[in-house]
């Protein structure tokens, strides 16, 4: 399934704040955990990738239950998208074939494994900026399904 | 018990949240109301339309363990998480908050708060942010 540019530019946006997500996992034994997350971007139409600074539940739930959820939450305008599909934490030290799901974890790390020299987080105002961006590797989600959350059309399939 | 500071209730019922519910097997459903209604010290009620009843109500019967992240511009300037139980009455979402995190990027985040006497969350929230709520 590929994103649409409209949601790519959603989840990507270069400066003026970025676009901030809620990121919701889950444990094996069903309790969720969900979580603002600032540094977003789009990996080859298909996933979406988060910063990993240091994740602990989240880290933990994907380990057991590799699966979760997008929600945009700023800016919406509109753009009320819940994406899903499978997850996983990828960071430096797999194996140098892995893959997962068709995405080889190299080629993301080595575009996106040093997230401050890629993209300075410089416009993040200073209260709310991490004290230093400090990167493990990258939550990796291969989006299989679109969800609508707008209100009146909760649950509504968009792709 | 879990109790919301001022600070935490003005964020939720300014901008509501982003709920996170899941299978009991652990699949997860998101869905997100932009505003609440704060009763008590850790009920928080979320007024849901149709559709969203139907997206989690089989969610919520079989596995009524919720997430709550602070909706809109909340998901940044008030970083926190709240967990507790929810039952669905009617069209509405009553959660009970059990947990409170702080999940402010950095060395606090994943900080459980409600484990902390309410005085020390008050001081701790005056200490990292500067607003009270969400602008009006």
């Amino acid at each position: 399934m590929k994103l649409t540019d409209e949601m790519k530019d959603a989840l990507m946006i270069i400066g003026a704040g970025g676009a901030v997500v809620h990121f919701t996992t889950c444990s094996a034994d069903g309790k969720p955990n969900t979580v603002g997350e600032r540094f977003v971007a789009v990996w080859k139409d298909e996933y979406i990738l988060i910063a990993d600074m240091f994740a602990q539940k989240t880290r933990l739930n994907l380990m057991e239950n590799p699966v979760g959820v997008i929600t945009i939450a700023h800016p919406v305008k509109g753009r009320t998208w819940a994406f899903r599909g499978p997850t996983t934490m990828l960071q430096e030290g797999l194996p140098p074939d892995f893959e997962f799901h068709g995405a080889k974890a190299k080629d993301v790390l080595d575009e996106w494994g040093n997230w401050a020299e890629k993209e300075p987080p410089s416009e993040v105002p200073p209260d709310i900026r991490p004290p230093r961006l400090v990167q493990r590797g990258v939550m990796f989600m291969k989006v299989d399904e679109v969800y609508s959350y707008k209100a009146d059309e909760a649950g509504k399939k968009i792709l | 018990m879990a109790k919301l500071t001022p600070r935490m209730k003005n964020w939720l019922e300014g901008l509501g949240a982003h709920i996170g519910t899941a299978t009991k097997k652990g699949f997860p459903t998101t869905i997100v109301v932009d505003s609440a209604k704060v009763e008590g010290d850790n009920i928080v009620k979320f007024q849901l339309s149709e559709a969203q009843v139907a997206q989690v109500k089989q969610n919520i019967s079989e596995n009524p363990q919720v997430a709550l992240g602070p909706g809109g511009l909340g998901s940044i300037r008030a970083a926190y998480q709240f967990k507790g139980v929810a039952r669905i009455e009617s069209t509405t979402l009553v959660v009970e908050v059990r947990e409170i995190y702080c999940t402010k990027p950095g060395p606090e985040a994943a900080l459980r708060l409600d484990t902390l006497p309410y005085e020390n969350i008050i001081k701790f929230e005056s200490t990292r942010w500067r607003d009270t709520g969400p602008p009006k």
